[in-house]
Formats: structure tokens, sequence, C-alpha cells
């Protein structure tokens, strides 16, 4: 039933009451206390960013309404900038495309081979860490890869290597691999809520009428559970943008993200270049979830829980 | 047994199908261990003897769960995530259900906005929302920064979810539950009371418990909007980073295990929910 049909069967029963200003504004009047925290702790916030970064930060670290482009201009001339912003979307596309191979062989065998119960138990399973500490989950890692870590012991034990490597704590590789684990939930969710909805003897009418099985998953599954692709894609994505804490904590000086490089202007109190930078970031993360503003299925990945 | 063949048996089977299904119980297994591994080498850490956590294991002890119990920062760092947490989750949940109503039910001009609007916070990386609110309470509105700044900061993010949950609750609700109250004649103020808010409260549980651990374990936007105070993931955040020490393996067996506890107890709750809401139905 879509909202237009619920909202005229609503009105019915109240059909003598003149649908007055006064009635609208009453129905309205619930939603004002969250539009409220939604402008002005989330809207106004990033309006005043905007604003803050065309100005300038003076030598005693305040912020002068200076207007000048000098904070953008930064970003596409200095390397370090474009560059870095260009190692986070690789980085974010790797992740992704990592997610995304694991997880739609894993959310497909979920539906297709397993009963409801062991369906239940594995999606909890997959969801509980979502449910844990991001911090705790990070700093597990370092069980893992860390110098002393079961990799570099097992590598060592093997005769592999012959000293810790520090190449999976202190380099983009361990970023990698713990941006994966983080993220992996949210893919399996977005894809397993597709492919639940997925009539699968249609990939039986398509063999039937002469398609191979990979015909038939291209032709017939993959456009079906496409909305699901591209939440899972988002979901992954976008948060990686935004990702300072994972490098700082696993990665070394030169795994450092995008969002590194605005906190660190934040750390020297320069609002208005990390201002700049942040809004850039943003406005990136704006387009993508308007582009994409149809097929994305927040509630499928949120309400699952 | 006598069976008829179903069509689907007569279909062509693949010739690789039982390698294919053995390839993929074989990555779901590798997957659950990756999963998980990190966590079980966590927990056993936590009761390694040496200082320094590693491999190979010299003894198993419950000192650093000594130390942690001993340690009042570690304590006074939880009591104001759990009071940070109690405010948010209050506010966020009241709030969050109240927008759920006009989101679905009509009221508000363009609900698909809205919904994109509210979906914003959530999407959006949380260190640019602490960004937007650090300088927006330092640079432009002057304030100290303190819990309550921490407490709006959450707000932003929490509330979202809420709205989201309840909503999808509100969208399957048969309305004629409270017409028919209100043909039997109760107020809108009792039907709301005795028959929608029942029907709903499992959403709005599991929005609350999604905000209470939302917010405990929040660290990005606390690190951006707190004070001198600290949070327990901003204690753990300083010891991470100086210092490891085991007793940081300690807290987060502690934390993952009441995690756990408190998911256990949301599901119970749900399914609960759930069945009396099939109950209702039937």
């Amino acid at each position: 039933m879509t909202a237009e049909t619920l909202d005229g069967a609503a009105s019915a029963p109240l059909a003598g009451v003149p649908n007055s200003l006064v009635r609208r504004l009453g129905r309205a009047l619930p939603a004002l206390p969250g539009l409220a925290v939604l402008l002005f702790l989330f809207l106004v916030p990033m309006a005043i960013m905007f604003v803050f970064s065309f100005w300038r930060t003076n030598n005693d670290f305040r912020l002068v309404p200076d207007w000048n482009l000098d904070n953008y201009a930064r970003f596409f001339l200095e390397g370090t900038y474009l560059r870095t912003f260009l190692k986070t979307l690789v980085m974010g596309s790797l992740v992704t495309l990592a997610t995304l191979l694991i997880g739609i062989p894993f959310a497909y065998f979920l539906v297709r081979y397993t009963n409801r119960w062991v369906q239940r138990a594995i999606l909890l399973a997959v969801i509980v860490p979502f449910w844990t500490s991001y911090l705790v989950r990070v700093y597990a890692w370092q069980a893992i890869l860390g110098e002393h870590g079961a990799l570099n012991q097992f590598l060592m034990g093997i005769g592999l290597i012959n000293q810790p490597s520090t190449l999976f704590n202190y380099d983009d590789p361990g970023v990698f691999v713990v941006l994966t684990y983080i993220y992996f939930p949210f893919a399996v969710l977005a894809l397993y809520a597709a492919l639940e909805k997925f009539d699968f003897t249609q990939l039986n009418a398509a063999q039937d009428l002469g398609a191979r099985p990979d015909q038939a998953f291209r032709h017939i599954l993959l456009p079906q559970i496409r909305a699901g692709i591209i939440t899972a894609c988002i979901f992954v994505f976008i948060p990686i943008l935004g990702e300072f804490l994972t490098p700082t904590l696993v990665g070394g000086a030169q795994s450092s993200l995008i969002a590194n490089l605005v906190v660190n202007y934040l750390r020297q109190a320069q609002f208005a270049e990390g201002g700049a930078l942040a809004i850039i970031i943003a406005a990136f993360v704006t387009v993508v979830m308007i582009v994409f503003r149809k097929s994305l299925r927040v509630e499928d990945v949120v309400t699952s829980g | 047994m006598a069976r008829g063949v179903s069509p689907l048996e007569t279909m062509p089977v693949s010739r690789f199908a039982r390698q294919i299904r053995w390839s993929l119980i074989v990555l779901t297994g590798i997957v659950l261990a990756f999963l998980y591994l990190p966590v079980a080498f966590l927990i056993l850490f936590s009761f390694e003897e040496a200082a320094t956590p590693g491999f190979p294991i010299t003894g198993l002890t419950l000192h650093w769960y000594q130390v942690l119990a001993a340690d009042s920062s570690i304590q006074k760092a939880l009591f104001t995530s759990a009071e940070i947490a109690v405010v948010v989750t209050i506010l966020a949940t009241i709030i969050g259900t109240m927008v759920a109503f006009p989101l679905v039910r009509g009221g508000v001009r363009a609900p698909g906005t809205l919904r994109l609007l509210f979906t914003m916070p959530i999407m959006i990386p949380g260190v640019l929302i602490g960004i937007g609110l650090l300088i927006f309470f330092r640079q432009a509105l002057h304030l100290q920064l303190g819990l309550s700044t921490v407490v709006a900061g959450h707000l932003v993010f929490t509330t979202p979810f809420v709205v989201l949950i309840v909503a999808a609750r509100l969208q399957g609700f048969d309305r004629r539950l409270e017409w028919a109250a209100a043909d039997l004649g109760a107020s809108p103020w009792r039907t709301l009371r005795y028959i929608v808010l029942p029907l709903i409260a499992p959403a709005i549980l599991a929005g609350a418990l999604l905000c209470v651990t939302l917010s405990i374990d929040e660290f990005v936007i606390t690190f951006f909007t707190i004070g001198p105070q600290q949070t327990l993931p901003l204690y753990i955040y300083t010891q991470i980073k100086f210092g490891v020490t085991p007793e940081v393996n300690a807290i987060a067996t502690v934390i993952l295990c009441a995690t756990l506890l408190a998911f256990a107890l949301g599901s119970v709750l749900l399914s609960g929910g759930r069945r009396l809401r099939r109950r209702a139905r039937a």
C-alpha cells in the first residue's frame, strides 16, 4: 500500500472535518522537534562550515571574513590533497569490490542453499559484530596483524619470513583488510535483502528457454538485485571517505586517507582550511546519494538488526 | 513415500552443482572465520599473562580484569558514556517516533525529500558531522564544549535511525484498528495510547536499543564535540594509541559481552513483539 492510499483512507472517517490549515499544521506538528534537530544540528552547521570555508584563519587562529577561494584552490593545486583524495577513492573502490565479491556469493548461498534457521543464525552472526564497538573491532586486528600478532607468528613459523613484517600493521594492505572487515556486514545485509525478494524459479525458466547459467545470472538475476548492489556499494564506499580512525590505528604515516587530512587541519585549529576539505567530501557524498536515491534502500540495512 | 516429480527436478542441473555447493560452503566458513577470528584472539589475549600481548601465550591470568575493576578512570568514563547514552536515547526515541507519524501518514509536504534528508545524517561520515558541529559550537556560537554538546552531536545521527525503524513499522500498520477504536468512542489520545503505541512498541524499543549502542559506541562525533570529559570510547582510544596494555583487551572483552547481552535481550524482546503481532493478526 502506498503512502497516498493510506493518506486518502485516513481522512475518510473524518470527512466532516474541513481540511483546514490548522488541521494540516496539527498533523505536521509532531515532525517539528525532529526537523529542528535536523536543521539546527545538521544543516545549519554544514552551511556555516560552507561559509567559513571561504574565510581565512589568521595568525591568532581566529576566523576572519576575508573572502577567498584559496582553501579550495589548494585542494586542486597542491598535489598532496588531490593525491590523497584519489587514493581514498581507490581504497574505497577496492574495499567495495572486495565486499561485493565475497558478499554476493555469501548472500546467494544463504538465500539459496540454507534453511530458515541456518539462514537466521548465519545472518545473526554477521550482524553481531556490527553491534559491537567499532574501536574494539579495529583494535582486535592488532592481535592478528600486529608485530607479535598471529599472522606474523604463523608466517615465521612456516619459515616464509625471518622477522616480523610491518606490511600488515603499518601499511595500506592492513588498512584494506580492516576496512573490508568493518564494512562487510553492511554489504551482506543489503545484498541479502535484495536476493531474498528474488524469485529463483526465474533462473530455471531462463535456462529452460535456453540461457546458459552465466547468461541467466547476468540478464535475469543481476538486474533484479541492482538496487541491493548499489545500496551495498554506497554503504561501504561512502563511510570510507570519512575514515580516519582505521588509517590512524592500523596504518602508518603513509596510509593517510582524505579524512586524516581534514582532522590534521582541525588539530591545528585551521577551521577554514579543514572546513573546505570537509565540504568537498560532503558535496561528493551528497551527489552520490542524490544520483542513487531511487536505488538506495537504507531501511534494508538499518531495520534488519 | 510416494511423491510426484516436481517440475523443478526435471530442470537441467549444472554438472558443477556439487562443486558450486561445496565452494559456497567453504566460502561461508572462511567468511565467518574472518569475522570472528580477531574477536577470538582479542578474548584470548585478555587472559594473557605477559604485559605485551602476542604469541606465544605465556600463561593465563585474570590479572587484567582485576586491574580493570580497580581502575577508577575507566569507571568514570563508563559512567559518563552511560549518562550521555540515557539522555540521547530518551530524546532521540521520542523525537524520532514523533517524526515517523507525519512522514508515513502524510501531513508533511514532501515526504520523499524529508526521508532523504533524514537519511543524510546516517550516510554522511561522522567526521563531517563532528567537524561541522565543532565549528558551529566553537566558532559561530562560542559555546563551551561539554556533555550537552556531545548529546546534541549524538542526537543528529541517532534520531534518523529511530525515524526509519518506527516509520517502517508504521507503514505496515493496519489503520482499521484505529478507526474501530474511534468508532467505539475512544478519543484520539486514548487510541494512540492503547492501540497504536502498544502495537508499534517493538519498533520503538528496537530504535531505543539501537540508540543506546550507537551512543555508547560513538567515538568520532564525541571526539569533536566533547570538552575535558572522557567517555569510554575516548578512553579506549587513548589506551590503544598511546601504550598498548592487555587491560584494553579486558575492557574490549567486557564491552563485547555487554553488547552481546544487550543484543540477545533486544532480539528476545523484538521476537516477543513479533509473536504478539502475529497473534493479534490471527
